[in-house]
């Protein structure tokens, strides 16, 4: 308390109180500093006792009132006091002697009071003479309890004693002598089940709601055990989690309460506070060095946890600051930060709880792996100042060599890799001293009671520990562990991070696995080094485990056996049936030589075994899979998939066991620096994985928008852990770091046909009117989903109308959920209209598929050969040879296509029938064949795709592949290889589409080697696509979410088998999102991208999956994009985010169609 | 607006492999029209007779046919007096994939083979009609007359 407060606030009190006295107001600073200047040094409550026996000059009081007499105040306490000291208690205790008396011994009369107006109110009434005298002798008596000498105790008892403070309570009662002055009082906490809605006290339950917060009444009884009154809601506060989690007792003295207490009148007590021992016991942090915030395999638990611990920091911080306890040595970085700071930063997070109170608290959600993520979405300018540092990729930085168990040949800048990664797994030097965890405070046991009186010591414990950042408490020294023996891997994409892992697992190993290898089995006895808490975990000191997306498992397993010299690589895929092994018994240091070098898993199996240890009761070491052995070394491969420290997959991460722990990652940051914490936590690197602690420096900072100061914290915990190379960067001489073939991207533009049109026009009227009504009404948020609804519809109607109405078929995963929605809003699975028009569109398909059969089948071996010759002469109207796109007739008659789609515009302009122009046969249209030759038909060992268009000629549609149209069984000649295609397909029929016929006319093209990769974000699209592709002898492979590991190792495994027989697949249909991540493709050099994301990020990075290391050729990319349609308005929704994104290609990840003037931009 | 290879290549060809008894020459200055001489086809009254005509090929050919048009006076059924030419191919029957050497050709098969019931000049097919080898007649006198100079 501040001393040079204390005369104006009295002063204030005198001018309410006592207008006469404003004399006495003038005279009153020299009085004061005439005061011994020992009362005044020792401003510590706690030791005003020390003045109470030294100074014993007789009082004598020229201004004490008639009311308060000094002689009897002098008789009370029993010792002549300091004359102005008593102006003071008098002052303080408004000349009510027996508070006075009261306040002297505790000296609470120190402490600043507020709120004296109103206690003034009720008190000064009952003159204190009528008072037995005897009571008040209650006051010292505590003391006496006391033992006088200092007593050393062998161990801590139950709790002791910690320091003391005064606190104005007030009374719920009314009634006589309920409390009197110097009465042991009882601080209690009644909690209520938090649900229930019953009055409490016999108040009603509305005290509690006005607050809006949880319970933290805290309630004081006499020394009948009866209820008098309750601590100030600003003390309950912080006292009731102290209270409530065990840390303390308190117990309290009355110092002075009116004799008829009146419900709210004030009650002074001095209360006393204790640690107990089970605050020092508890589980939860009795291991500091640990990880503070064990989360356990208690899910239930969770919700709770991070709250109470945070009540319990600033219970704690408010408490040292209350007793005025100062810690004896802190750490630097400590010192720098305020503890107002912490409390500040404390509050916000309350504030924060209060402001999102409205939605699902995470308790009742936490069971669901999609939680509310926190923390302000990072803007892309601030991503890229955050990266800038890490990037600073220092290109002489020295190499090393991998070991020669190693098979490939390393780039420099893997080298590079390697040697900062050897350099950050073997940092162990810092771990030998024992330096003080940067985030504790050292605290020293007081030695004397408030009554300065000793308390007793115990044996070398007169020091304990306090994290003020977490909570935390103990009484062992808090060793700073350099836990972080790894890092953040964040190379781009393709840049071959899963190589420089191997070329790591090969080059650093444990000496137990050095001993294995050299056979010398003897030495395999040392024990590991990382000790374990846990019982049952064992270790695995061979052993690094790769958790990693289902879909990359079987290549890690591939890549693993690349890597390695035959022999000096053991690998388990512990996935589906191969978990039955106990990997105690397979990777312990007895079994070393036979332990697997590597185990991969994925993250459903990490995330399937911490529940069913969960659900076990936590016994880690029976179940015998990952969590029962320390490994030497986890790699979280894209790790971004942990980024919300909510998720249960990402607490499950955290308690895998490992030395040596690393994270590889595109996006370290996707879009929230909270992300970034996560991966921290993974990493174990203190202080920073400490949620409160990151919640002080960067979340508060960031969030209170001080963005440099958060960002400059980032870059700080970045910077030494994390290597980060890009694909373009440059080494000083100019180079490339990876030279990649060229990309070209192309925007193809698709014309819909009529009937698709009519369908797509339907839907986007009705769209528009939506959007239109309710931005007139002023809804926009509230329709967003369905306007939303209505935009996919639109982008499904622009692939393939049927898309948009075969609920069978549109089954897309959570956007599904959203087209339903809109249906039941818009009623528009009763809606005839567009049911009409998608009806007409697959009649018109039907009706096509019944004509088509006429004319494409007068096609004879003959014909096609004539038609071969002649389309590579000259055009009949342009002359051009050899034509350009040419097209046939039915009756035979080639042109370049755009010659003849002229001339039957310029006669049907002029209401003619358009007539062949040679033979002048009247000439439909849609009977007009693209004749498509096929790449490479020179090659002579192709095989012409099966005949079966002879039978199935029903099968034959607008597209028709005439090549193989009846060749002689066993026909010596080489079959013409072309084929022919309706150029304008009646409808876009039921099972093809304006975009699958521009997708069948590329793949068409290319030559029978040239693999490609399509790719659409509905797996209904690609469900449509398949058929087409079969039927036009195109093989080809799929692979989307919905297969499972064996299944989509197979089918990468087939399409990047290097046979290239026409047999041999050669398109992979892959939906944007199973294929977007992580797999390579490089076997592919064409890219078909179906139908635009919002995001070009994500688009480009399913490119990525063929343009990445290890392509060869040239990559060319087609983007279909339905002309005069939403689709191209999304590319310029895409161009605007990739202008925001800048440069830099990260941060930016999904995320939907986004803002109102998205939706503007889409729809207006 | 440059000229479409086509009529380039047609020229080049007109040129390079002429057909016997017909002529087409471009005018320099305007590539699109060209002068035009037609023998008259043997064993025909218009046997012996030069007769010259103007090609011009429109914007749009060859989705258009080419105007022509005989600069020589000409007694036949389907030529009016203005020398425009009533022929099929020039008008309903054209089809881009013709070309001036045979529309030309087909011209000059016209003069060998008049056709007065689709007539052009209606005095000159009455007459034919009528009275056919004095129209004849009357056609060898006017070919004698104006293509022979």
């Amino acid at each position: 308390m501040d001393i040079d407060n204390r005369p104006t606030k009295r002063r204030k009190f005198f001018f309410a109180e006592n207008p006469e006295d404003d004399g006495g107001d003038v005279t009153l600073p020299n009085v004061e500093s005439s005061r011994p200047q020992s009362a005044t040094s020792s401003a510590e409550k706690d030791t005003l006792s020390e003045t109470e026996h030294n100074d014993l000059q007789p009082a004598n009081d020229p201004i004490s009132k008639d009311k308060f007499d000094v002689d009897t105040f002098c008789a009370f306490v029993g010792e002549q006091v300091d004359r102005d000291v008593v102006q003071k208690i008098q002052d303080a205790s408004n000349g009510n002697i027996e508070r006075a008396v009261n306040m002297y011994f505790d000296g609470s009369w120190k402490a600043n009071m507020p709120a004296r107006n109103i206690q003034n109110q009720a008190s000064g009434i009952t003159s204190w003479m009528s008072r037995p005298s005897t009571s008040v002798k209650h006051s010292p008596s505590k003391s006496e309890d006391k033992p006088t000498v200092p007593v050393t105790l062998k161990h801590m008892a139950s709790e002791r004693y910690i320091g003391s403070f005064g606190v104005e309570a007030w009374s719920t009662k009314s009634g006589t002598n309920l409390i009197r002055p110097g009465e042991v009082v009882n601080i209690e906490r009644t909690r209520l089940a938090p649900k229930t809605k019953l009055g409490r006290g016999g108040k009603p339950v509305t005290v509690v709601n006005r607050y809006q917060k949880a319970d933290v009444i805290t309630r004081f009884t006499n020394s009948r055990g009866e209820e008098v009154g309750r601590l100030p809601e600003e003390t309950a506060r912080w006292v009731s989690p102290l209270l409530d989690q065990k840390i303390c007792r308190l117990q309290g003295t009355c110092v002075y309460a009116e004799e008829r207490l009146r419900v709210n009148d004030t009650v002074f007590l001095q209360i006393q506070a204790f640690m107990l021992k089970s605050a020092f016991e508890s589980s939860n942090f009795v291991k500091p060095s640990d990880d503070n915030r064990e989360t356990g395999f208690f899910l239930e638990k969770e919700s709770t946890e991070e709250k109470d611990l945070r009540l319990r920091q600033v219970a704690l911080v408010k408490l040292f600051d209350e007793i005025n306890l100062l810690p004896t040595t802190t750490n630097s970085k400590t010192a720098k930060h305020k503890k107002q700071g912490l409390l500040r930063a404390a509050e916000m997070a309350e504030q924060y709880d209060k402001e999102k109170s409205n939605k699902p608290k995470l308790s009742d959600t936490s069971a669901s792996p999609e939680e509310e993520e926190d923390g302000e979405e990072l803007e892309d300018d601030q991503l890229d100042m955050l990266y800038q540092k890490a990037q600073q990729f220092d290109f002489n930085m020295p190499e090393a060599q991998p070991a020669s168990t190693f098979a490939l040949e390393l780039r420099k800048y893997q080298k590079q890799a390697l040697h900062w990664m050897l350099n950050k797994e073997q940092d162990e030097t810092s771990k030998k001293s024992t330096s003080m965890h940067p985030l504790w405070e050292e605290y020293t046991w007081p030695t004397k009671d408030a009554n300065d009186a000793p308390l007793p010591t115990i044996e070398d414990q007169d020091k304990f520990y306090v994290n003020l950042y977490s909570g935390e408490i103990s009484l062992d020294f808090p060793v700073q562990e350099q836990n972080c023996l790894g890092g953040i891997l964040a190379d781009e994409m393709g840049l071959g991070k899963t190589i420089e892992m191997f070329s790591l697992i090969h080059t650093n190993k444990s000496e137990e696995a050095m001993a294995a290898t050299a056979k010398n089995v003897t030495s395999v006895n040392r024990l590991p080094r990382l000790p374990q808490s846990s019982n049952s975990v064992v270790p695995a000191p061979c052993t690094t485990l790769v958790v990693a997306p289902m879909s990359l498992l079987a290549q890690w397993d591939s890549e693993a056996m690349k890597s390695s010299l035959p022999g000096s690589m053991k690998t388990l895929v512990y996935y589906g049936s191969e978990k039955g092994t106990n990997l105690q018994t397979l990777c312990s240091v007895s079994n070393a030589a036979s332990a697997p070098n590597v185990i991969i898993t994925s993250y459903g199996v990490v995330l399937s075994e911490f529940n069913q240890i969960a659900a076990a009761g936590g016994d880690q070491g029976s179940h015998g899979g990952l969590f029962s052995v320390d490994f030497f070394r986890i790699i979280l491969d894209e790790a971004h998939t942990i980024k919300n420290r909510q998720a249960k997959t990402s607490k499950a991460c955290y308690e895998l066991k490992a030395k040596h722990r690393w994270v590889l990652t595109g996006t370290p940051i996707v879009n929230r620096l909270e992300d970034l914490f996560s991966l921290v936590r993974f990493l174990k690197v203190e202080p920073w994985s400490n949620f409160s602690f990151w919640k002080t420096f960067i979340t508060v900072p960031f969030e209170a928008k001080d963005f440099i100061r958060a960002l400059n914290v980032v870059q700080t915990v970045l910077e030494p852990l994390v290597l980060r190379r890009t694909k373009d960067m440059k080494t000083p001489e100019g180079e490339a770091l990876v030279p990649l073939p060229p990309r070209e991207i192309k925007i193809e533009e698709v014309e819909l046909s009529k009937t698709e049109r009519e369908v797509y026009d339907l839907i986007f009227t009705r769209a528009k009117r939506a959007f239109n009504e309710s931005i007139a009404a002023g809804t926009l948020l509230k329709s967003y989903t369905t306007i939303f609804a209505q935009i996919l519809r639109l982008r499904q109607s622009c692939c393939h109308p049927v898309l948009t109405r075969n609920k069978d078929v549109v089954a897309d995963e959570e956007e599904a959920a959203a087209a339903a929605a809109a249906s039941d809003v818009n009623g528009l699975a009763d809606d005839v209209d567009l049911q009409d028009l998608i009806e007409r569109f697959t009649n018109d398909a039907k009706a096509a598929e019944k004509e088509a059969k006429d004319p494409i089948n007068t096609f004879t071996t003959h014909a096609l050969k004539q038609i071969q010759t002649e389309s590579s002469g000259e055009c009949p109207m342009c002359s051009e040879e050899p034509m350009i796109n040419p097209v046939v007739t039915t009756c035979w008659h080639t042109s370049c296509r755009n010659c003849l789609e002229a001339y039957i515009k310029h006669e049907t302009d002029k209401g003619e029938k358009p007539r062949c122009p040679v033979c002048r046969e009247t000439i439909n249209p849609r009977d007009i064949f693209e004749v498509v030759k096929y790449g490479g038909s020179s090659d002579n060992n192709t095989p012409v795709p099966e005949n079966n268009d002879d039978e199935d000629a029903e099968e034959t549609t607008e597209m028709y592949s005439s090549s193989p149209v009846h060749p002689p069984p066993n026909a010596q000649t080489p079959v013409p290889r072309i084929s022919l295609r309706r150029l304008h397909p009646y409808s876009p029929t039921s099972s093809t589409s304006a975009k699958i016929a521009a997708l069948l006319r590329h793949l068409t093209s290319l030559p029978i080697t040239t693999k490609s990769v399509v790719f659409s974000q509905f797996t209904s699209f690609l469900d449509l696509i398949a058929p087409q592709l079969t039927r036009h002898n195109i093989s080809h492979l799929r692979l989307d979410g919905t297969m499972n590991q064996k299944m989509r190792t197979q089918v990468l495994r087939s399409f990047t088998s290097e046979d290239t027989t026409s047999s041999s697949p050669r398109v992979l249909l892959l939906s944007l999102r199973a294929g977007g991540v992580g797999l390579n493709l490089t076997a592919a050099s064409r890219c078909y991208m179906m139908d635009p994301w919002w995001s070009f990020a994500v688009e480009a990075q399913a490119i990525d999956r063929v343009h990445r290391m290890g392509q060869t050729e040239r990559v060319e990319v087609v983007r279909f994009i339905v002309k005069e349609s939403i689709e191209g308005r999304m590319l310029s929704v895409q161009e605007r985010k990739m202008a925001v994104a800048g440069t830099l290609g990260v941060g930016h990840g999904s995320g939907g169609g986004g803002s109102i003037e998205d939706l503007q931009t889409l729809l207006g | 607006m440059a000229l479409p290879k086509r009529i380039i290549k047609e020229t080049e060809r007109l040129m390079s492999e002429p057909v016997p008894g017909i002529s087409a020459v471009p005018h320099e200055d305007n590539l699109r029209y060209f002068d035009v001489t037609i023998d008259g086809p043997a064993s025909s009254p218009y046997e012996g007779g030069k007769f010259r005509a103007e090609l011009f090929l429109p914007d749009d050919y060859p989705m258009t046919p080419p105007k022509i048009r005989f600069l020589t006076k000409i007694y036949h059924p389907n030529i009016d007096k203005l020398g425009r030419i009533c022929l099929d191919v020039l008008k309903s029957n054209w089809s881009p994939a013709l070309q001036i050497r045979t529309i030309l050709l087909s011209i000059q098969a016209l003069l060998g083979a008049p056709n007065p019931d689709d007539p052009l000049a209606n005095d000159v097919a009455q007459r034919w009609k009528e009275n056919e080898p004095a129209a004849i007649q009357t056609a060898r006198e006017w070919t004698k007359t104006h293509a022979m100079a």
